[in-house]
């Protein structure tokens, strides 16, 4: 009776400590509705792609993020990151493509705009649903996260180490973390070379695109970085740090992955060697401007899809 | 007999000690990926185990510290701003006080109390354009101590914020101030001058290269202030002429140099277009580089930093990825080991020429080559990687 006893309240004991791990997987996590029958794109900028047969034990995750302050309501957010990442435990190998987050498309819901929009108009399984049939490739999860999000999580693994690109000047950076007026414009120096980021800086990092000529395109490749960074740090966490980052995603992730799955991601992420790690931005060719007041990427498609067939099997 | 009641208490405190120890067993499993850095002055172990000769300046948490005889003190309070800092004539710093919207460089004694301030890059508060204050980075002084150089943005166009060289007077303002660098747009500039003593300029100069693709870094120098590149927008400057000239290839992606105290020898760092960085040297004319030598290439390395006697190389870098950048140590003996010993010659015997082979000295077998590795001056820090350090005798 003793040794029953010790094991019920040693296991309550543990349920205590993952407690709020729980309780946050059960919050962020969505059942993602993908709308079906996909509406047939308007006109021809559509791409003419079909999902390829899918490679056994590989999944695709959709990352999004997400400007989520007070200036927006709700879940009605553009998602100014689009990365899909293909891991592949086989060979471990992981790709990283970087959706322009301007890209002029069929969206799922109907109609074309920029691809940024379809999570705003229906959520997760609109973007994911756009995504799957401009591209022809399919998404076995999302994990959205917000401003605050991605701060409070580095902050939760100890901050980044990261060589940055070069140094990023930004006099109209919004500041709009935390509370205040969310209009406001900050004024933001990261300086270059090796460094370790907090996830304030590191924010900053990854978000500002006016001092670059590439813009949006030199943006996505130091998120890609960022995502580098954390994989390094993933190696390092514990099972006994999740409630802590579980209480640092409090309210600002979003996912459809099972914990199971986020177990099992987490210590192959920590052990793939960073030579097996593709990455792609979609620059010209691939795309190019429209030369128009709304400031959209066109895409090629012709060039884009044997890209991503090439990359997402 | 025991009572039922006894056996009651018995197991409920069984319970509570088990799911108590449960819950503070998995607490103490945690790893210490989230552990904040320790002050150098708490830090433990003390680095006591090996001294560098001299003071070592650098900065954490917006506090400036020195280290000498193997211990830490702290010259500035915590979370001041402080960081970026240079020698100054009589053992005094130049220092960079960062705030949210501008930042000025001061002149400190090597107690950290403020001498003087050179920069004055803030506008009254009631304007709220924050695009009327500015930045000032990477101070140094010029060889003559008369000017201070340092990387300032100005001119800025709307969204275009790139850092350009400049040098000031003295205690005179940017309008008596004289524009070294031509930076291109769109890059974040020109940033970590190092002024020669022949009057020449050498610093860190970001552009998209030849083909426009992407941004690289490359080490820049010019004898004079450099020529406009007379309009239109260039994705790499012209190299040579009244431009400047490239030290290192775009492709090297090389920053932070730094000249040895005999003035021929440059170190600086290299990453390649990856995600780590390599200390690389290479001989130094007074114009020229000469061929490149990697002497650390497993390790995030920043600010290498040369030892005033030459004794060897100071530089940053994590003892682990992702967990904070230390001070470590390379000893002169690992990039410019000692000559080796000279081969022995026949020695003549005497008394006249032999019949026979002439015997050849034996090969006495060669001593294995002793690998100097770079020492680890600290534990547990989270030094500023992009702070300069100031090594003074």
């Amino acid at each position: 009776m003793a040794v029953i006893a010790v094991a019920l309240s040693s296991a309550a004991g543990g349920f205590a400590y993952f407690l709020p791990a729980i309780q946050e997987a059960y919050d962020a996590t969505n059942v993602v509705d993908i709308p079906s029958p996909t509406p047939t794109p308007l006109n021809s900028i559509g791409p003419t792609a079909k999902p390829s047969p899918r490679t056994p034990g590989a999944f695709t995750v959709l990352l999004l993020g997400s400007d989520n302050d007070t200036k927006f309501i709700g879940d009605q957010v553009l998602t100014q990151s689009m990365i899909l990442v293909r891991f592949n435990p086989s060979t471990k190998k992981v790709v990283m493509l970087s959706i322009p987050r301007d890209l002029w498309v069929p969206l799922s819901v109907g109609g074309i705009g920029k691809i940024d929009g379809a999570y705003s108009y229906g959520g997760a399984g609109a973007a994911i649903a756009t995504v799957e049939n401009n591209f022809g490739i399919h998404i076995d999860a999302y994990i959205w996260i917000g401003l605050a999000g991605l701060v409070n999580v580095i902050n939760a693994i100890g901050g980044i180490d990261v060589v940055t690109t070069a140094p990023v000047f930004d006099d109209f950076y919004p500041y709009d973390v935390g509370p205040g007026n969310p209009y406001r414009y900050l004024r933001v120096a990261v300086m270059a070379g090796p460094q370790h980021l907090d996830g304030t800086h590191a924010l900053e990092y990854v978000r500002s695109r006016h001092n670059d000529l590439q813009s949006d395109f030199g943006r996505s490749a130091r998120q890609q970085q960022v995502l580098l960074a954390l994989r390094a740090k993933a190696a390092a966490i514990s099972a006994a740090d999740v409630p802590q980052l579980a209480a640092a995603m409090k309210g600002q992730i979003k996912t459809n992955m099972s914990l199971s799955r986020i177990a099992a991601l987490l210590p192959l992420a920590g052990s793939i060697d960073i030579r097996n790690i593709q990455q792609v931005v979609l620059l010209p060719p691939y795309t190019h401007g429209c030369g128009c007041p709304q400031g959209y990427v066109v895409p090629v498609w012709g060039a884009i899809l044997p890209l991503v067939h090439q990359y997402f099997p | 007999m025991i009572s039922r009641a006894l056996v009651a208490a018995g197991l409920a405190v069984l319970k509570v000690v088990s799911s108590v120890g449960t819950y503070a067993y998995l607490g103490s499993r945690k790893s210490k990926v989230a552990a904040p850095p320790q002050n150098p002055t708490a830090a433990t172990p003390s680095p006591t185990a090996f001294n560098l000769p001299g003071t070592l300046f650098m900065t954490q948490a917006g506090a400036i510290y020195s280290f000498s005889a193997g211990r830490f003190h702290q010259v500035t309070p915590l979370n001041s701003g402080w960081t970026q800092l240079a020698p100054y004539p009589g053992g005094r710093l130049l220092a960079v006080k960062r705030s949210l919207m501008y930042s000025d460089v001061y002149v400190l004694n090597r107690l950290g109390r403020v001498l003087r301030k050179l920069t004055n890059n803030n506008v009254a508060p009631r304007n709220y354009d924050p695009a009327a204050r500015h930045w000032s980075f990477y101070p140094r002084l010029s060889a003559n101590s008369k000017n201070l150089f340092m990387s300032y943005d100005k001119p800025k166009f709307g969204f275009d914020v790139p850092m350009s060289i400049w040098s000031v007077p003295l205690g005179g303002t940017i309008n008596q101030g004289r524009l070294w660098s031509v930076a291109i747009d769109y890059t974040g500039g020109d940033i970590q001058p190092l002024p020669l003593r022949s009057g020449g300029l050498v610093y860190t100069k970001y552009s998209y290269g030849p083909d426009c693709s992407g941004l690289e870094s490359q080490v820049w120098y010019t004898a004079q202030p450099e020529q406009s590149y007379g309009g239109g927008r260039v994705c790499a400057p012209p190299d040579g002429g009244n431009h400047g000239r490239a030290l290192t290839l775009p492709n090297e992606g090389c920053q932070q140099p730094s000249l040895s105290p005999d003035g021929r020898s440059m170190a600086m760092i290299c990453n390649y277009r990856t995600q780590v960085s390599y200390l690389n040297l290479a001989s130094w004319t007074g114009s020229r580089l000469g061929p490149r030598r990697t002497v650390i290439k497993n390790q995030l390395v920043a600010q290498p930093t040369w030892a005033p006697d030459g004794s060897g190389i100071a530089y940053l870098a994590p003892s682990v990825m992702g967990q904070g950048f230390q001070l470590w140590f390379l000893p002169k003996a690992a990039y410019a080991p000692p000559a080796p010993s000279p081969v022995p010659v026949p020695t003549p015997t005497p008394g006249g020429p032999v019949n026979g082979p002439v015997p050849s000295p034996s090969a006495s077998p060669t001593p294995a080559p002793v690998v100097i590795k770079p020492i680890q001056m600290t534990n547990d820090l989270g030094l500023d990687a992009t702070s300069p350090i100031v090594w003074i005798p």
